[in-house]
């Protein structure tokens, strides 16, 4: 019998990852820091508050919001050792340098076969098996060979990439763009708008990624277009939802409850702000974002600021 | 098979040394030699097993060995050329079997002549007489003396040593050291072949490039002190399997190694930051094989930093950096490891600085990264022992995968590189050509480096330079204490005058064909940028950790640490 499948953090992305995994006939751990009920939890799908518990797993999958990654990683690290496949969903990347979820994974955990799932991944729509597709970057085999098994099917289409950094970086800076076309489509901004914060927000993602390794390849693929279409579409992500909350004038703490889950934003567009400052690129939406967020600006000078940028080659 | 017609010169079988139980496991290397190559040769047959795969390997071989020889004129070339031409006619009409042998032929071929040797006496000869040798070099009034006895001493007070000695030695005699040191100068291996002779750590088996074996005496020594020669011009895949395969089994077989995975002595004089690890990426397959056989021999990746006061091929590497920015030769074979009266001047050179050359140490690693105790086992970030054949073993059982261990090589060579970092000793030339280096940037802000590096003779008051060179010693001394880097006695005891006079005395001199720097009217005149780039690159992962506060000081460490470099 092949092992369970472990996933950590009890947050909505945690669970669906559960459901989805126990959906294609696999045993589940789910740890969260607090005891909780999940419907439709038995055999296969048990819950535990002791990471020790997740040491009899091979996958284990990290659903943590990035503020809590590198301590839950210490903690989780001290039960795991090289056997384990570590692979997390997060939309965060840390600190001015935009460092990685995995690479903290990769250093302060002795697991080294990590990976990041990313791509048009929506909590509500993996739970309830809508059909849908996802890619995960590893630079393993048996990485993307275990997430495939482990959630892959007929209604989830798993693709692999070895491009991690390319897809943690899409990720994330996608969900910035989403948080962007949230606010832009709450003031009632027309397709075509929309259509330029969307495009030159993944010119910018592109940028940013291969200023960290990535390939631009990956940005036109799941991780990017794919999931920016997605947002666009009204896949009801936390990412628009919050947007949409701040363009009516609620602060941050209202606007995260609004969007149900952690999204990251503030930090992530400051990050990404000093990030281009100090490596020479143009990054004039994370800019503005950061600066919205801090008050420095509001929605129409950022508009303005945006438009009367000179238009360049594409 | 002609492929390689230099075959090194060895000495005769009378009076074998019979190696002793405690002798170093290389002392038996000899007679294991011609099973390793019947197993890189096995290998490789299993590697090109398919009728279709031996094709492309002939072809492939054919195609590139002939691209190489047409190139040259020798006559040597031109009867190659006619083997290789041969192959090439007849492959498309060989039989099944027929392809295979001549693959077995070829691959025989080139094993042998990649396979190194290792004779104790001369390893005994070289390690009695080279220290004599060297210190002459510095000392030539008394050179009877010096070759016939005491040499090492003077020459331990000029090559230090540091870092966790005594752990290495224990990581050893459990399992197969891979050391990987930063490459600057060609004098690496004799240097780090001395300090191991010295520190009593086993002597290692080396890949040198072939360029090396053209001197006959320098030939003589490396052949047989274990080197196995790799000729960089030939760019057959299948030569390249036997590269890998043979470092594999050498590795498997518990023969501590040497790579400079940087590939080349660092054309910049900047530290390698990106790190493929090339053929020292073997120790992880190496690790992976043993496991899946049951045999347990951990392996040990120790990086070192060789850290010079001066470069003996300073001039010409920076020359070839400037010179060709994406085209840099590859293999130099004229430079100034080859003239006899560069050496001499270069150890004359080395008095007034206590140690020029420290080459420090880093602590073991497994090969997947993780730091091991003083027994060598393994250890993850709390501090727990674990196994590293974890890392090789999918649900209880191990195997080898070459794309998971590139993996493992690739966030290794990271590993390795961020070492580098933190193990670089800092000498008083690095710190110097940087404070100088710092304000040329200052005066020449924006501009790219070809368009700086125009600017010679910016002249600066002695006085303000001594007082940075003093702020700036202190900042290191700062990063020093977070545990970031390492600075070497000189620069931390002796006051910031000492540091600028023992500085332009050692350039001065060696750099002959012009001045470095020079002292006049109260101002030091850069009067070299290049090599003032060249000795200051190994401070730019620090620029901006160790410039002043001011805004024109900081602008100029940014535009230092943002500058493109190749290593």
């Amino acid at each position: 019998m092949s092992p369970p499948i472990a996933v950590v953090g009890g947050g909505s992305f945690g669970r669906s990852l559960a459901r989805a995994a126990c959906r294609v006939g696999q045993r589940v751990i789910l740890w969260s820091r607090h005891e909780q009920r999940i419907d439709g939890a038995g055999e296969t799908l048990v819950t535990t508050t002791q990471l020790s518990t997740l040491r009899q797993a091979e996958l284990v999958f990290f659903a943590v919001p990035s503020p809590h990654v590198t301590a839950l990683a210490d903690e989780l690290g001290r039960s795991l050792d090289g056997s384990h496949l570590l692979v997390h969903v997060s939309r965060g990347l840390l600190g001015p340098g935009l460092g990685t979820v995995s690479e903290v994974l990769g250093t302060r955990t002795p697991c080294r076969r990590v990976g990041a799932l990313a791509g048009p991944l929506v909590a509500k729509n993996l739970a309830e098996g809508h059909p849908g597709g996802a890619i995960i970057g590893s630079a393993f085999p048996e990485v993307i060979e275990a997430v495939t098994d482990a959630i892959g099917g007929p209604r989830l289409r798993v693709y692999g990439t070895d491009d991690v950094v390319g897809v943690e970086v899409a990720s994330a800076l996608v969900g910035l763009v989403a948080l962007a076309l949230g606010y832009a489509l709450r003031l009632g901004m027309e397709p075509g708008t929309l259509a330029v914060l969307a495009t030159r927000g993944l010119a910018e993602a592109t940028r940013v990624g291969e200023a960290r390794g990535g390939s631009p390849r990956t940005f036109a693929g799941l991780a990017g277009a794919g999931d920016l279409i997605a947002a666009v579409a009204g896949d009801g992500r936390p990412e628009v939802e919050f947007g949409k909350a701040l363009a009516e004038g609620l602060d941050l703490r209202a606007a995260a409850e609004r969007a149900g889950a952690y999204v990251e934003g503030a930090a992530l567009a400051a990050s990404v702000a000093a990030f281009g400052r100090r490596f020479g690129i143009q990054v004039p939406l994370s800019l503005g974002i950061a600066k919205l967020m801090a008050g420095e600006i509001d929605a129409a000078q950022l508009a303005e600021a945006l438009m009367a940028r000179p238009a360049k080659r594409e | 098979m002609k492929l390689l017609p230099t075959r090194p010169l060895r000495l005769p079988r009378l009076r074998t040394y019979v190696p002793r139980p405690d002798d170093p496991k290389i002392f038996w290397f000899n007679s294991e030699r011609a099973d390793i190559v019947d197993e890189v040769v096995r290998r490789i047959m299993e590697r090109y097993d398919g009728e279709e795969s031996a094709e492309l390997a002939l072809n492939d071989a054919a195609y590139h060995e002939i691209m190489r020889l047409e190139a040259d004129k020798s006559e040597g070339a031109k009867r190659k050329l006619d083997y290789w031409r041969g192959i090439l006619r007849r492959v498309g009409r060989m039989s099944v079997e027929g392809k295979h042998e001549t693959l077995r032929e070829i691959a025989l071929g080139m094993a042998k002549d990649v396979a190194g040797n290792f004779d104790p006496r001369v390893y005994h000869f070289a390690s009695r007489f080279i220290p004599g040798v060297l210190t002459a070099a510095m000392n030539p009034s008394n050179i009877l003396q010096n070759v016939l006895g005491s040499g090492g001493s003077t020459l331990d007070g000029l090559v230090t040593t540091e870092g966790p000695i005594d752990k290495i030695r224990n990581v050893c005699n459990r399992g197969t050291v891979v050391l990987v040191p930063t490459h600057s100068s060609n004098l690496d291996s004799i240097a780090l072949g001395w300090v191991l002779f010295r520190e009593g750590l086993s002597p290692v088996v080396y890949g040198a490039g072939k360029n090396l074996f053209t001197n006959p005496i320098i030939s003589f020594f490396m052949h047989n002190l274990g080197a196995y020669r790799v000729d960089r011009r030939v760019k057959a895949s299948l030569y390249k399997e036997i590269l890998k395969a043979y470092s594999c089994v050498v590795l498997e077989r518990g023969y501590h190694s040497l790579f400079f995975p940087g590939g080349t002595r660092s054309r910049s004089g900047a530290l390698e930051t990106h790190l493929k690890l090339g053929l020292a990426g073997t120790g992880v397959e190496a690790f992976a094989r043993n496991r899946s056989r049951g045999i347990d021999r951990p392996v040990y990746f120790v990086p070192a930093t060789i850290n010079y006061a001066l470069v003996l091929e300073a001039e010409t590497l920076i020359e070839d950096y400037l010179k060709e920015e994406g085209r840099a030769r590859y293999i130099i074979e004229d430079d100034e490891f080859s003239r006899i009266e560069r050496w001499l001047t270069f150890f004359n050179k080395f008095r007034g600085l206590e140690s020029v050359c420290v080459i420090r140490f880093g602590e073991p690693l497994d090969p997947f990264g993780n730091h091991v105790d003083e027994q060598g086992s393994s250890l993850a970030p709390d501090g727990r022992v674990i196994d590293p054949g974890t890392y090789v073993t999918r649900r209880g059982t191990p195997s080898v995968d070459a794309r998971r261990d590139a993996a493992y090589t690739r966030a290794l060579g990271k590993v390795i590189a961020e070492a580098y970092q933190r193990e670089t000793v800092v000498m008083p030339t690095q710190l110097v050509a940087h404070v100088v280096f710092r304000r040329i940037a200052r005066a020449t802000p924006g501009l790219d480096l070809f368009a700086r590096l125009r600017h010679r003779g910016i002249a600066i008051p002695v006085d303000e330079l001594l007082q940075e060179l003093g702020q700036t010693r202190d900042r290191l001394l700062a990063l020093e204490a977070a545990g970031r880097v390492h600075v070497s006695n000189f620069v931390r005891r002796q006051p910031p005058s000492n540091i600028l006079d023992g500085s332009l005395a050692t350039w001065s001199g060696y750099h002959s064909a012009r001045q470095v720097a020079r002292v006049q009217n109260g101002s030091l005149i850069a009067e070299d940028p290049n090599l003032l780039l060249f000795y200051q690159n190994r401070l730019r992962p620090f620029a901006t950790d160790i410039a002043g506060n001011d805004e024109a000081d900081q602008a100029a460490a940014r535009e230092i640490a943002g500058m493109e470099h190749r290593s």
